[in-house]
């Protein structure tokens, strides 16, 4: 070979090698394009429907009861979110506590509340008046919102977006829901075909996976030799498939596709878990008692400590009381805003891995009604709302953590056109951990979609 | 005796032969119609829901059905997990660690005693179907191959496999 052939040759392939493209574990073929602005998100899917009234606004009584009942003990403002908003308590009228007659305010686990540490975007606009389309909108960033409960969704979700385009792990993503009920267990992955199962998050609803039916069912699952049994277990197991090839290609099972390795954690973990409930060290919010939003805080918590992921769902909806009770409502707004501070606090003194690097976004799937129903609680005689007219549309957006440091609130007019959407809670979280190019390439995403943290 | 109390005799014996009699459960058959075993694991299109799948491999690992309400309860723990094919592994890991009902399962002496009965009797059990040559071969071999396998891994590689999703 002569020598200027041989240079030729040789530069080639070198340059070859650099440009190849690399096959990563999720099967794309180059690293993601964007860089990450934190390795872990939280993202809070906040209550299931509440107004900004009682939230952002800080009118507690004010515009929710004492507007259809001139009673001047009942005109009392206030913040009763101390651990994510900034602003005084209700000077009267105290019945979102705990104790007899909610008169005992939950103390506030946050020294500096959310608001004060991050950024509060006050009007978003919620795309869609219920609980199912509000939540598959936060997952999906989209409105593609026209499938029936009990069904997946129908275009990617967050967590598929991550794996597919960040080549994050399965374990690198988990939902925790607080119920069985709706399509709750069903959001952990979409039926797009070019995403899909293969694509999805691992998921507990740990008062199911950890409860009466787990201790039943779960609990006591040997454990096997990892050498001796289990991996001649998988090997026969796989040949069997191969036979069936054919037959379960094209995304047809629901699989995740953990590891092996990442199967051992996973199984590792329940087992222990089981054992720290057993010996009752498994630590919920301690102000939302043993209830199924409690019960997904506190296990996401121990999720995290785990398993430390890129991306962490977290839905709780114990304010949809409101519909019938409005005290009730009351009370699981100041539990859940107790649930968020001890879900902060925990990262921040319990997974070193995560303290510091964590940006948590909390918002709500939707809001409710500006008018009441006509149903009156026991307790209070407080008027009930439903969800389902334009005041449903208004929800808030906190995000704190990380980079994102304190800012002035983002306010700006109540269903405006310039608000930004709560469906860009999807594209938020895609941009701090490194795919929002992927994601706005896909297509997929609703038109006017941002990533909030462009809008700071 | 006269002739009409010879009659009157007879009748009543006779009536009392071939009178009715009070049935009992020991004069019904039962029939149970045959299973035809698939001739491949190509024939099996439908995937069982969860509620199947646990109904069915808590009937092929205890010999036993499960109740209506612990199906429904153990099919709650498979929709509670986002892998699914975990859970049904943790599922089966803990069925085997059952005492009551135990598990039941050819022991391992009877396993490689004849090994071609016990692979066959696997395939009939759980997939419905005998094994072709080549997979009877294969846990021929990997049976003979390793002292350390048991009846119960062998068994849960079947519980575990794709085919048994389906039906």
């Amino acid at each position: 070979m002569k020598r200027r052939e041989f240079l030729k040759k040789a530069t080639l392939t070198t340059a070859g090698a650099f440009v190849a493209p690399y096959i990563l574990p999720s099967g794309r073929l180059f690293a993601p394009t964007g860089s990450q602005i934190a390795p872990h998100v939280v993202l809070v899917m906040y209550a299931g429907g509440i107004r900004n009234q009682e939230t952002v606004d800080q009118m507690y009584l004010t515009q929710s009861q004492y507007s259809w009942n001139p009673d001047p003990s009942i005109n009392v403002p206030g913040n009763i979110m101390p651990n994510m908003l900034a602003g005084a308590a209700p000077a009267s009228k105290v019945v979102y506590g705990t104790g007899p007659g909610g008169n005992n305010p939950i103390a506030p686990i946050l020294s500096t509340p959310l608001q004060s540490q991050g950024v509060l975007f006050k009007e978003v606009n919620a795309v869609a008046a219920g609980h199912y389309g509000g939540s598959i909108a936060l997952l999906q960033g989209n409105t593609n919102l026209s499938q029936p409960l009990l069904d997946r969704p129908k275009t990617p979700t967050i967590f598929e977006f991550l794996r597919k385009h960040g080549g994050y792990k399965a374990t690198d993503t988990w939902f925790l829901g607080n119920s069985l009920g709706n399509s709750v267990p069903l959001y952990n992955h979409s039926d797009d075909e070019n995403y899909g199962a293969k694509y999805g998050a691992n998921m507990f609803i740990p008062g199911v996976t950890f409860g009466s039916q787990g201790d039943k069912f779960l609990k006591d699952a040997k454990v096997y030799h990892p050498q001796n049994e289990l991996s001649p277990m998988y090997k026969m197991k796989y040949f069997l498939d191969n036979s069936y090839e054919s037959l379960t290609q094209n995304n047809v099972l629901d699989v995740v596709g953990n590891t092996e390795a990442e199967k051992a954690q996973i199984k590792a973990f329940m087992k222990n878990m089981f054992l720290k409930k057993q010996a009752g060290q498994v630590l919920l919010p301690p102000s939302a008692g043993a209830g199924a939003d409690a019960k997904a805080v506190g296990y996401a918590c121990e999720v995290m400590k785990e398993f430390t992921p890129a991306l962490t769902v977290i839905k709780i909806d114990g304010p949809d009381a409101c519909h019938a009770d409005f005290t009730a409502y009351l009370r699981a707004i100041h539990q859940s805003d107790h649930a968020v501070g001890f879900l902060w606090d925990y990262i921040q003194t319990q997974i070193p891995a995560m303290a510091g690097n964590t940006i948590m976004i909390a918002t709500p799937d939707c809001g409710r009604n500006l008018n009441p129903n006509p149903i009156l609680d026991t307790e209070n005689n407080f008027r009930a709302y439903d969800h389902s007219d334009a005041n449903t549309r208004r929800v808030f957006t906190l995000m704190a953590g990380a980079t994102i440091g304190n800012n002035p609130d983002k306010a700006t007019a109540p269903l405006s056109s310039s608000s930004p959407l709560n469906t860009d809670a999807a594209i938020t979280v895609g941009h701090i951990l490194g795919i929002e190019g992927d994601m706005l390439a896909s297509g997929y995403l609703h038109g006017n979609s941002q990533s909030l943290i462009r809008k700071l | 005796m006269k002739i009409n109390q010879i009659a009157i005799v007879a009748a009543a014996l006779l009536f009392s032969v071939i009178s009715c009699k009070k049935e009992t459960i020991d004069d019904k058959v039962f029939q149970v119609d045959n299973v035809n075993l698939y001739s491949s694991a190509s024939s099996k299109l439908k995937e069982k829901t969860e509620s199947q799948w646990i109904a069915v491999v808590y009937t092929n690992i205890f010999q036993q059905a499960l109740s209506a309400s612990d199906i429904y309860r153990a099919g709650q723990c498979i929709t509670s997990i986002g892998d699914k094919e975990l859970a049904r592994e943790v599922i089966i890991s803990n069925f085997m660690n059952s005492t009551a009902p135990a598990p039941a399962i050819p022991s391992n002496a009877d396993m490689r005693n004849d090994i071609d009965k016990f692979v066959k009797e696997a395939y009939e059990r759980f997939l419905i179907r005998r094994p072709t040559e080549g997979e009877k071969q294969y846990f021929r071999n990997e049976i003979t191959n390793d002292p350390l396998r048991s009846a119960e891994i062998v068994y849960f590689s079947f519980a575990l496999s794709n085919e048994y999703l389906f039906y």
